[in-house]
């Protein structure tokens, strides 16, 4: 047995879809698909963690495939720069349908290898990490310059923020992306990469969107009150700071919070998102406790690679999570393996539009910075348009962004359903309805 | 003016020219002391961002926007492999997209067969994907069930959505200031069905227009014509000629009379057009014009009345001229034998057997030297569809126009005569064999394997690549199967039984799905 198979418990064997899931591209996966039959697959097998095989490509030696179905993390000794790459998924397909790669066969040497392979450089990668922890000293210079180039950033900010509207924000729209994105570079390089990312996305917003000035004044408005609270952060409790903190982008490392907690579930999987800005890829997942709070589980992957395999909108999912500091609703991770209890019959009690929008009020004066939201609407109707809306039963209405109308309509019929959406500047995304006893994804 | 529009106004001149607006006092703001402009408008701006965000609205969508919601569904839906089969076809077609058309338009007729609807969610891309192909959109109904229905009505027939004016956002403007709502005007999608969008139609764009006609031309000829009729006299020359020729489509004896209207037309495109409509009813006043000055020109001669003399027509009257005939140019000699075709086109065909006195086999055999008047017989042939003259003219001319007049039973075994009778044809067939009902009878099968595998068949069967794999029985899978593990060097006609071989397997996989 492999040194990984000790750190995760048995796996269930995948299902298609998620194979599907894990595929970069359609492409990909269409290319799988003609690879997925025994002809020229041999030596494969699989074990609690571990798929493993070879597939007579175009050469003379068979590409060597070994996929960790616990992390998931792939291995192929094709040349494809695609990853997973078709052969990988092909595998998985073949084992998904219980074609090949039965339990049972002794690790194949190439499989094992990798495994340990990966488990060593893991192993180096934690006793680098603890190293670094080890030194307090250290750590409390490293800190000190952090904030004092944070410091500076914020103020050269705030600069460029009054000479913003001192020249008007009608002579800032003629000037070129690239004045913005030197904007940008300078936050990035004051250790502020949130800040940065909101500057970029304005030097294109200021363009595509057609109310461009009230967007631009009141974000100019959110980012100077950003730089008044960065200068009274001792005055902050700590889970304000800590959502100034992620604001602008000082990352809170996944292994202080990994420690911190473990909130049993059951954990109800409401929905998830996935958004591509052009340069990295986000999954959002939204999950509810027993207890009725929202958390979300964050994942980000670059251009070209896959994201982790999104889970199933109402499934019930037996797992830990850990939240990060902040307000709710927090940011949270896993911290056990996932095992799925079963599928909920419904998202729970749900609200109107009325009070959702109250909840937002609420919400924005506890934390001004967040733009998203979720909420769960109850009994509301699809109203076609463009673009088109959702109706409570109080002949409330709220436009909806990011989804297809069509796919909406046809999956209610014009009934009333819940929905759980993200509230997000005054538009719903819907992420999952619920029709005749199932959560469904439109 | 509000505070927000003063604060907007001053941000995008910028405060070196226009200071901030007064904080609202009715905001409870009681702003610090020596504020410079800059902060005092950024300070603003922060309060703008809260407030508008603490006092978002919900909008008020006008209740006739929100459509009546669907009946049940009584039929179960399709689950387990059907569903599984019809999503892989519509998300990640394992086949070319010419046959996945196909195997949809198969699985739709399956569905009906097996008494199952589509699954709900698959409703969007099926009825998208249906939009311009119209093998599967004949075959919508009744799978798509309950639901489709209710979705393609709310589609409208010209598949127009509503468009409100509201940008998207819900901004401070709306919100804070005034506490206004923004609404959602619904307009109605163009159905044609009461007076009201009569008038619409007439706002159309031309080219939408057309469309809009043709459609209404092929589901109710009569409401088309109609609506033609009561706008004629504002539309402009090139619309009415655009627009006329859609009637091509359905003509009707009733049409006649808006059809001679037009042959008095000021535009001569819409009097040709005319002219060539009226050219299809051989029981049109038009054509008695045209018999009539038809029948003069025409004797037999000989002792045993084997042969036509046929005269030629002479200069146009003021009637003639008005049905099309040509007048005498300027310059040139008059063309009379062009002049004749006209006068052939027009005029019903029963001229040629009254004055021959034979049925229209024996009148083509008088006219055996006759090329040019055969080539205008054959035009007026094909233009009305006139199946005893056509099967007659088969034996004189194997032209693909009167192939396409012939019920399909009988066009099938047409072609495969065709075929059979020498290969220098083939080339003239493979176009009409897309429009042959499906699948086809094992002897037409048979010939067309025969022609795409012989020596110089590659070309042919790219010519029939797309069709070729619905089109062939069962039966001939097999025998494809065979032809593929034959060596052959020619990709293309590889290709094109590789396809025959998957589209039957894939077909056999959905019906046992359907089972």
């Amino acid at each position: 047995m492999s040194v990984a198979s000790g750190r995760m418990s048995t796996m269930a064997r995948w299902t298609e879809e998620r194979v599907i899931g894990a595929a970069p591209d359609q492409s990909s996966i269409a290319a799988a698909r003609k690879l997925a039959r025994p002809g020229p697959w041999s030596d494969t097998g699989s074990n609690d963690v571990l798929v493993w095989g070879k597939c007579q490509g175009s050469g003379k030696t068979p590409y060597q495939v070994s996929v960790d179905i616990a992390a998931p993390a792939y291995r192929c000794s094709c040349p494809s720069r695609k990853f997973p790459c078709k052969h990988a998924l092909a595998l998985l397909l073949l084992w998904a349908r219980g074609e090949a790669a039965e339990s049972g066969t002794e690790t194949a040497d190439f499989a094992e290898e990798w495994a340990a392979q990966r488990a060593s450089r893991s192993a180096a990668r934690e006793q680098r990490q603890s190293d670094q922890a080890a030194d307090p000293a250290a750590q409390a210079k490293r800190l000190a310059e952090r904030l004092t180039l944070m410091d500076a950033g914020i103020a050269d900010f705030a600069r460029w923020l009054t000479d913003l509207v001192r020249t008007g924000l009608a002579s800032a729209r003629t000037q070129p992306y690239s004045w913005w994105d030197g904007v940008a570079a300078r936050l990035v390089d004051a250790q502020l990469p949130g800040l940065a990312d909101q500057v970029r996305a304005m030097g294109s917003d200021v363009h595509a969107r057609p109310d461009w000035a009230d967007h631009l004044l009141l974000r100019a408005g959110r980012w100077w009150a950003l730089t008044k609270a960065w200068t009274l952060r001792d005055q902050l409790s700590p889970s304000e700071f800590a959502d100034l903190r992620a604001t602008l982008g000082w990352a809170t490392a996944s292994a202080d919070v990994q420690e911190t907690e473990a909130i049993p579930g059951p954990w109800l999987v409401l929905g998830a998102h996935r958004s591509d800005d052009g340069r990295l890829q986000q999954q959002r997942t939204w999950l509810r406790a027993p207890d009725g709070s929202f958390v979300v589980v964050l994942d980000f992957a670059a251009q070209g690679q896959a994201l982790t395999v999104p889970q199933l909108a109402g499934a019930v999912l037996d797992v830990t999570v850990a939240r990060y500091p902040g307000s709710a609703p927090r940011r949270a991770m896993f911290t056990s393996p996932i095992s799925p209890r079963g599928l909920a019959a419904s998202l729970g009690e749900g609200c109107s539009i009325a009070q959702a929008l109250d909840a937002e009020a609420a919400a924005v004066a506890l934390s001004p910075w967040r733009d998203r939201r979720p909420v769960l609407l109850s009994g509301v109707r699809v109203c076609p348009g463009d673009p088109g809306w959702l109706q409570d039963e109080f002949g409330d209405a709220l436009p909806v962004v990011d989804a297809s109308l069509d796919s909406l309509l046809a999956l209610t019929g014009g009934h009333p359903v819940d929905v759980f959406c993200e509230l997000d500047e005054g538009r719903v995304r819907p992420l999952s309805l619920v029709v005749d006893g199932s959560v469904v994804v439109p | 003016m509000t505070w927000l529009d003063d604060l907007r106004a001053a941000a995008l001149v910028g405060t070196g020219r226009h200071a901030a607006p007064a904080p609202p006092a009715e905001l409870g703001v009681r702003p610090p002391d020596g504020l410079s402009r800059e902060e005092s408008l950024l300070d603003q701006a922060a309060l703008a961002d809260v407030a508008t965000r603490a006092a978002r609205r919900p909008l008020d969508v006008e209740a006739s926007a929100l459509p009546q919601p669907a009946g049940p569904d009584d039929v179960p839906q399709a689950d387990g492999d059907a569903a599984r089969l019809l999503d892989l076809l519509l998300t990640q077609p394992p086949v070319g997209l010419e046959l996945r058309n196909q195997l949809v338009a198969d699985w739709l007729g399956l569905a009906e067969r097996a008494r199952r609807r589509v699954p709900h969610r698959l409703l969007p891309a099926l009825l998208t994907l249906a939009e311009n192909k119209a093998v599967i959109a004949e075959r919508l109904d009744p799978a798509i069930g309950t639901r489709g229905r209710w979705l393609q009505d709310l589609a409208g027939p010209a598949g127009a959505r509503t468009r409100p004016s509201m940008t998207s956002g819900g901004m401070a403007s709306s919100a804070v200031a005034s506490g206004t709502t923004a609404s959602s005007p619904a307009e109605s999608s163009l159905a044609m069905s009461s007076p009201s969008q009569f008038e619409q139609w007439i706002e159309l764009g031309s080219a939408e227009a057309t469309a809009v006609l043709q459609r209404l031309r092929r589901n109710d000829p009569n409401v088309a014509r109609e609506l033609l009729t009561r706008h004629w006299d504002n539309l402009g020359a090139r619309e009415r000629a655009a627009h006329l020729a859609v009637f091509a489509l359905n003509i009707q004896a009733a049409d006649e009379e808006l059809l001679e209207r037009a042959l008095d037309d000021k535009a001569k495109t819409v009097r040709e057009i005319a002219a060539g409509l009226l050219d299809r009813l051989p029981g049109s006043s038009r054509a008695q014009r045209m018999a009539a000055r038809l029948r003069p020109l025409l004797h037999v001669k000989g002792l045993l009345r084997k042969q036509f003399e046929i005269e030629l027509p002479g200069t146009p009257d003021a009637a003639a001229l008005r049905d099309g005939i040509a007048a005498d140019p300027r310059t040139r000699e008059p063309d009379r034998l062009g002049r004749l075709d006209t006068i052939i086109r027009g005029a019903p065909l029963d001229v040629w057997t009254s004055a021959s006195g034979r049925d229209p086999e024996g009148t083509l055999t008088l006219l055996s030297g006759e090329a040019r008047v055969i080539n205008a017989i054959v035009e007026a042939a094909v233009l009305r569809a006139d199946v005893d003259w056509v099967r007659a003219l088969l034996d004189v001319r194997s032209d693909a126009r009167l192939l396409k007049c012939l019920p399909p039973g009988e066009r099938q075994d047409a072609i495969v005569r065709l075929i059979q009778s020498g290969t220098e044809q083939a080339l003239a067939v493979m176009p009409l064999l897309r429009d042959l009902p499906r699948p086809w009878g094992t002897p037409l099968a048979n010939e067309v394997l025969a022609l795409i595998t012989s020596k110089k068949g590659g070309y042919l069967a790219a010519m029939v690549a797309d069709f070729l794999p619905s089109a062939l029985p069962p039966e001939a899978a097999e025998q494809c199967r065979r032809l593929l593990e034959r060596a052959d060097n020619d990709a293309p006609r590889r290709r094109v039984f590789r396809d025959v071989v998957q589209y039957q397997s894939f077909r056999q996989s959905l019906t046992e799905a359907f089972r």
